[in-house]
């Protein structure tokens, strides 16, 4: 490539310029909040809410606790993985980190849940106990994961490895907060568990299936 | 002309317009900064494929500028991808044991040079003397196990691991 060449390429990239939309952050959010509802309308849809909540009641305050930290995470993830479709050097996307570490409040409860009662926290973990919350979890989450994808893949992520994590964070957190809203299990490991799974699995699928298809 | 931000902010917001003769002279003044920015991160002859590259995903990725922020971190965000794309090529091709990119130093800026003695400093010693040897100074595998005493199948880990690792520091820089 010699600097005529560098030349006739500005000529030619200048000749085919349209016009283009600046692409908003604030748009690509309404098709997150959109997957979301989706994802919550399907979920709750097929198989109904909480006896309490749809009783009228609230949740008790753990489960409570931890569907906010969920949500917390998952809005931090998302807003993190918007931003990341803008590129800019010395942007900060880190938000979604902080997050990450108060949820982890969940799993260390849990631990200290399970060493004080062994038996409980076996049958907890008990498959047959939680793996369809997981998987409930993890599928609530597609709609979200898919709007944050395809606004990322029309976007210039610069690392989609970290994009890649932050998006499957984002849908496993949404997904685990929609079957938060279905399951009725108040128990601390069962959510920490088995929701938490659901989040962090999602994480490492996106990191796995997403990053490659998000290079530009 | 000068290349200062008001003006590329204004020459960008002009070209999402479509207003061509504003994204020429966008383009024209990008070109030069990008052979400024590579001169002091890449070897002489990758510049021209670096900025060219850079140009075409500019194009492709215009719609992805917020008119709101500055344009130059955007510009720059998008050549450091592209540096690092090139980085990560380089070491799958030493993962193919393929060298072929390597050519003499003698024309090497200084600029590039210090930039590059900076970050080669970063790395382990082994890494860092197998990336000198066959990436900048052109040598071959074999050469450079013998200048440097390691054996070629570590010469090529070396290499692969120190771009690898070159690759993560850039990014977080």
């Amino acid at each position: 490539m010699d600097h005529a060449s560098i030349d006739e390429l500005i000529d030619g990239l200048a000749d085919e310029l349209e016009p283009v939309r600046p692409r908003r952050v604030a748009r690509g959010s309404l098709w997150v909040v959109a997957g979301w509802v989706a994802g919550a309308a399907a979920l709750l849809g097929l198989t109904g809410a909480r006896h309490d909540l749809s009783g009228g009641a609230m949740m008790p305050p753990l489960p409570m606790l931890s569907f906010w930290l969920i949500v917390a995470l998952g809005l931090a993830a998302a807003w993190s993985a918007l931003r990341m479709g803008l590129p800019g050097v010395g942007r900060d996307y880190s938000g979604w980190r902080w997050a990450g570490l108060a949820a982890l409040a969940l799993p260390v409860t849990a631990l200290l849940i399970g060493f004080g009662d062994t038996h409980a926290a076996m049958e907890a973990a008990r498959p047959e106990n939680g793996l369809r919350c997981m998987i409930e979890g993890a599928l609530s989450g597609l709609g979200v994961g898919a709007a944050l994808f395809f606004w990322l893949k029309g976007g210039a992520p610069t690392s989609p490895e970290r994009a890649g994590w932050v998006i499957g964070l984002a849908a496993g957190a949404a997904g685990a907060t929609i079957v938060a809203l279905h399951c009725a299990s108040n128990d601390m490991i069962h959510i920490a568990l088995w929701h938490g799974l659901a989040v962090a699995l999602s994480g490492l699928a996106g990191r796995l299936v997403l990053a490659p298809l998000l290079r530009w | 002309m000068s290349i200062d931000e008001p003006s590329l902010a204004r020459l960008m917001a002009a070209s999402q317009r479509g207003d061509r003769a504003a994204y020429r002279a966008l383009l024209g003044d990008s070109r030069k900064w990008l052979t400024r920015y590579f001169a002091r991160r890449s070897a002489q002859h990758q510049i021209d494929d670096l900025v060219q590259e850079t140009l075409v995903s500019m194009h492709r990725k215009l719609a992805t500028w917020d008119p709101s922020r500055p344009f130059l971190p955007w510009l720059a965000a998008i050549a450091r991808y592209r540096w690092i794309d090139m980085l990560r090529r380089q070491r799958d091709e030493a993962e193919l044991g393929d060298n072929d990119a390597a050519v003499g130093a003698a024309d090497e800026a200084v600029h590039a040079k210090l930039s590059i003695d900076h970050l080669l400093a970063l790395l382990p010693p082994r890494q860092a003397q197998a990336i000198t040897l066959v990436k900048i100074e052109g040598a071959s595998i074999s050469e450079a196990s013998r200048i440097s005493g390691q054996s070629e199948s570590l010469v090529k880990v070396n290499i692969h691991r120190g771009l690898k690792k070159l690759a993560q520091l850039i990014e977080s820089e």
